[in-house]
């Protein structure tokens, strides 16, 4: 392989990576940044996306109708626990939101493995991405060309909304200042519900989209949630932006630490979230010391 | 008064306080059949990342202790199989065992799902007088360094499906191998044993990586594997990593260009993969086209039972149970010390035709198979087609060892 | 409100202890081992309870203390002739020694922040513990760790019922001092910490120090807690360092009931107990752990110790 087709074969992959670690990070870091939540039930909601995403595409036979129905059903199951639970407690401290997302990941992740058992299932890429390019003579699938495009999408998406929509206005300021926003008279606990749907479905897309290349199994919740917070940890919680130049970072890093130093591997992440917080404590773009 | 739809705290309260009195009493000794029932420990790792290998075992076994029920018990004793779940954990796997050792006086093990559990537990049967009989762990060294007298196994070892497979590359025209394994002990003896015998082959072996486990994308390991010239690749990987790797090789067309070997596979993985295993060569613990009569009686008996054809660690339960039956019959009792003599010249003709213990490290010897993945009538996915078959003498390691000699 | 007698709530912590010096001869062997592992799990969380219920420091990585004590006492009771009355107090000593330059590193972020370094440096110590073989065992951890007795002789520990009294009295230890320590000017300071950090500065403590000290405290107690475990079990697996188990210990703190030090010890009991019996019956345990937990955090937000309290009278509530 000449150094060319090295480079761009290893900088897709990574992109792709990328792409995948910011489907994972942005909803944690989204829900922690408005409602200083730290969600532990990230990785079971995740999980489901990509579940919820192997039925419906089994039983239509595409790729396309999942992508749309796992997120919003994993939005709903959000927004149900947040009307009936995470409402209490917003005066409480945080250790109750600690442990009862706790108890939510360990609902959420038996309910999972006994709705669909304990093997893991294939999730098929769409027609239309199944399929190589080759790059530099080598082949490299389009499915992951298409999780890139995805990432731009939805990150563009995010973006916009959190900047130039109304809804993305009052998000910002309620995670600044609640009591004001409310005494202007928007609903604060609508805000929350709404915010703390759309950080679940991103979950959900995420699930959906890595399940063609991972299968959806009863172990992902567990593998993902800690790759979630380092995510979150080294951009800094609660920016979005963060999270995308760490899940840059996070990929770049560990597909060439990968390919130079194996053994390693293990660390980098670690290695590289360590020498992020002892640089700057609150990640790299984050608002706490 | 807080009240929430009526419950009011106290109430909470008052049946929380009694929830946790009830939790907290110590179980009482399960209702025996009978006073002289044989029990069987097996503590499984029902959920968690492994579910589905402790199932596989849990149903092997139940399925046994129901046929060997049915024709009047063992030893004209009835069977209770003492089946809970440790979710994988070593922890769970010496407190449950222990429990059921003290408990409920059980003196026999097996289906123990995890080397770490296994590797954990196998140290304290001499305290607790127990025997086990592994039906599922791979580790080489569980007959060999960490050999205790009190451990027999009834399976396939890692050593000898890396044989097999080495075995099977003498034959062909493959001359450069790679290897790739995951990152923790098994991954690690297992392409080492492979290392060896490629060299006492006079192949060339290229060179290995490692994957931590929980490695979600294998780019880079796809990677290395085509860069490196290699013709095969030798795999040794499990579960949802291995299912990952699979997915993405044939995403990257990678058995197009390397042929994949592997270790060790099961029926979940071309479930879980679909047409990306397709092509793939493994080595095969059991494996349901086994084509003797035993094997078809067994096939039919699951497929009438199960509704699907038996998989990889339900053969091997099976087997282990079989093994362990006709030792009990052999030594005419449960006791420890009569048993272990009896199982170490323990000999059957089952599923995987004649399979007998070796007295020096406890291994039984057996056939070693080679299965190719391909499309299957009857089947919506890749199912295996034997296509080696190596008898136990050359597949099984030297005694104590996990080297060969040849 | 009238206040139950003195004596009275002497007897409210003699009784408890009582009970569990007896226990031996009134409880099967296979339920003291339960509760052997429940006391060294208690002690753990109570050595969580210290930064979380005290100086309001979240550890999301605590299981670094204890896998850290269990590696330690393993390996010299492997490869050393040091008897357990000398490896395991050893050992806890490295993990508090260990934990300063932790600490120190930490405690440089507040937070949130603070938190995830904890998870941090407990991540790279599995990465660590995973990877040196050597040392560690890698994947498969050291096994066949011996309950060795003495000195002079000294065999009374290594028995089951010993080790049972052995954890005992280091558990009963380690709660007469954490008690006095929060009781002390420094636990003072601790608290000040946690109601208002910057206050306690303006008043001119120097907080980071103190928030040094008592994270090293708390890993020093929770490396005692792993140090006991290691001869317990009889092996030290990389399971102890991982982060699940930080989550656990953080949840059976909770559940106890944060800032009462019996709280967490009763949590830690709860949760093996429950978890354990749960197992025994059904596949699908999980599903009612968890619904537990949630039920806990609506109905019963003080924790194990404060339905306790609220049901013996408020006689309790002694060590907020």
């Amino acid at each position: 392989m000449s150094l060319f087709a090295f480079l761009t074969t290893q900088s897709l992959n990574a992109l792709s990576q990328a792409a995948l670690l910011f489907f994972l990070g942005v909803g944690l870091t989204l829900i922690f940044g408005i409602m200083r939540i730290v969600n532990f039930a990230h990785g079971t909601l995740y999980m489901l996306g990509a579940f919820v995403g192997y039925s419906v595409a089994r039983s239509t036979a595409s790729f396309w109708p999942a992508l749309l129905l796992a997120p919003l059903a994993v939005g709903v199951v959000g927004v149900l626990f947040e009307l009936v639970i995470l409402r209490r407690l917003y005066r409480r401290e945080a250790s109750a939101f600690l442990m009862v997302t706790f108890g939510l990941a360990l609902v959420l992740g038996e309910i999972v493995r006994l709705t669909w058992g304990p093997e893991a299932l294939q999730v098929e890429p769409p027609q239309a991405f199944a399929g190589i390019v080759f790059l530099a003579g080598e082949p490299f699938p389009t499915y992951r060309l298409f999780l890139v495009a995805a990432g731009i999408i939805i990150a563009v998406a995010i973006w916009q909304l959190l900047d130039r929509t109304r809804l993305g206005l009052i998000i910002r300021a309620a995670s600044q200042n609640p009591e004001m926003v409310s005494a202007l008279g928007i609903d604060v606990n609508l805000v929350r519900s709404m915010v703390f749907g759309i950080g679940c479905s991103l979950a959900g897309i995420g699930g959906v989209l890595a399940a063609p290349l991972v299968t959806a199994s009863v172990g992902m919740a567990a593998t993902m949630i800690i790759d979630a917070f380092v995510i979150v940890i080294i951009g800094g919680m609660g920016s979005f932006l963060g999270s995308l130049i760490a899940a840059l970072l996070i990929a770049f890093t560990q597909v060439f630490g990968e390919y130079y130093l194996p053994d390693f591997a293990l660390a980098f992440m670690y290695l590289l979230m360590l020498l992020v917080l002892v640089i700057r404590p609150g990640g790299l773009l984050g608002k706490e010391a | 008064m807080t009240k929430f739809r009526g419950i009011t705290r106290r109430t909470v309260t008052r049946s929380a306080i009694a929830g946790i009195a009830l939790a907290a009493a110590p179980r009482w000794p399960r209702p025996a059949v009978a006073a002289d029932v044989i029990k069987i420990g097996m503590p499984l790792a029902l959920t968690g990342p492994l579910g589905s290998v402790g199932q596989q075992l849990k149903r092997g076994g139940e399925l046994w202790a129901k046929t060997q029920s049915a024709s009047g018990g063992l030893i004209g004793r009835q069977i209770q199989l003492l089946i809970e779940d440790t979710g994988g954990n070593p922890a769970d796997a010496v407190r449950k065992a222990q429990e059921m050792v003290e408990r409920d006086g059980c003196n026999i093990f097996t289906g123990i799902t995890l080397s770490s559990e296994a590797l954990a537990v196998v140290p304290k049967l001499e305290e607790w007088k127990a025997i086990f009989i592994s039906s599922d762990n791979g580790d080489g060294r569980l007959t060999a360094e960490s050999f205790v007298p009190n451990f027999f196994r009834s399976n396939i070892s890692a050593p000898m499906g890396a044989r097999a497979v080495s075995l099977f590359l003498r034959e062909s025209e493959w001359q450069n191998v790679y290897a790739i394994g995951m990152d923790y002990a098994w991954g690690r003896n297992s392409v080492q044993v492979f290392e060896s015998e490629m060299k006492r082959a006079n192949k060339n072996f290229i060179g290995s990586v490692f994957s931590p486990i929980g490695t979600k994308d294998f780019s880079t390991y796809i990677t290395k594997i085509r860069q490196s010239g290699a013709e095969a690749v030798y795999i040794t990987m499990a579960g949802d990593d291995y299912n990952a790797f699979l997915a993405q090789a044939a995403q990257y067309r990678l058995p197009e260009k390397v042929q994949l070997l592997s270790e060790v596979v099961d029926l979940t993985v071309p479930r879980a993969v679909g047409d990306a295993a397709l092509g793939l060569i493994s080595s095969m613990r059991y494996c349901f086209r086994l084509d003797n009569p035993k094997n078809k009686e067994f096939v039919a008996l699951w497929q009438k039972e199960y509704d699907t054809v038996p998989d990889n660690n339900e053969g091997e339960q099976w087997q282990a149970l079989k093994m362990l039956a006709a030792g009990i019959e052999k030594a005419g009792s449960t006791e420890t010390g009569s048993l272990r003599s009896a199982l170490e010249t323990t000999a059957i003709d089952d599923i995987k035709g004649h399979v007998g213990m070796r007295k020096c490290d406890h291994q039984a010897v057996q056939n070693g198979y080679m299965v190719k993945l391909a499309k299957g009538e009857g089947f919506s996915y890749p199912v295996p087609q034997i296509i080696a078959t190596y008898p136990g003498e050359k597949t099984t390691p030297v005694c104590n060892k996990m080297t060969f000699e040849d | 409100m009238a206040r139950r007698p003195k004596y009275l709530r002497a007897w409210y912590g003699i009784f408890p202890a009582a009970m569990l010096a007896l226990a031996p001869f009134a409880l099967p062997l296979y339920v003291m081992t339960l509760l052997t592992e429940a006391l060294i799990l208690g002690l753990f969380a109570m050595s969580l309870d210290l930064m979380v219920g005290y100086t309001r420091l979240f550890s999301f990585g605590h299981a670094a203390a204890f896998g850290f004590g269990a590696y330690a006492s393993g390996w010299l009771l492997l490869h050393t002739q040091l008897p357990m009355l000398c490896a395991v107090p050893l050992a806890a000593l490295l993990a508090g020694i260990v934990a300063i330059g932790v600490a120190w590193v930490c405690t440089q972020a507040t937070g949130v922040s603070f938190s995830m370094l904890t998870l941090a440096f407990a991540q790279l110590l599995y990465a660590v513990a995973f990877k040196w073989t050597s040392v560690t065992g890698g994947s498969d951890g050291l096994a066949g760790i011996p309950r060795r007795g003495g000195p002079f002789g000294f065999d009374a520990f290594s028995s089951r019922t010993g080790f049972y009294y052995f954890v005992l009295i280091a558990l009963a230890a380690a709660l007469v001092f954490c008690w006095a320590l929060v009781r002390s000017p420094f636990g003072a300071v601790l608290r000040g910490i946690r109601e208002n950090e910057a206050k306690t500065l303006a008043l001119g403590y120097n907080t980071r120090l103190y928030k040094i000290a008592v994270v090293a405290l708390a890993y020093g107690l929770g490396g005692l807690a792993g140090a006991l475990y290691a001869p317990f079990a009889g092996f030290a697996n990389t399971e102890l360092v991982f982060w699940l188990f930080s989550g656990q210990v953080l949840i059976m703190v909770i559940v106890g009931g944060s800032g009462t030090l019996i709280g967490p010890i009763l949590g830690a009991a709860f949760f093996l107990v429950v978890e354990h019996q749960l197992s025994n019956y059904t596949e699908a345990w999980a599903l009612g752990f968890g619904l537990i937990f949630i039920a806990f955090v609506i109905f019963a937000p003080e924790g194990i110790w404060g339905l306790l309290t609220e049901r013996l009278g408020r006689a309790g509530r002694s060590v907020r």
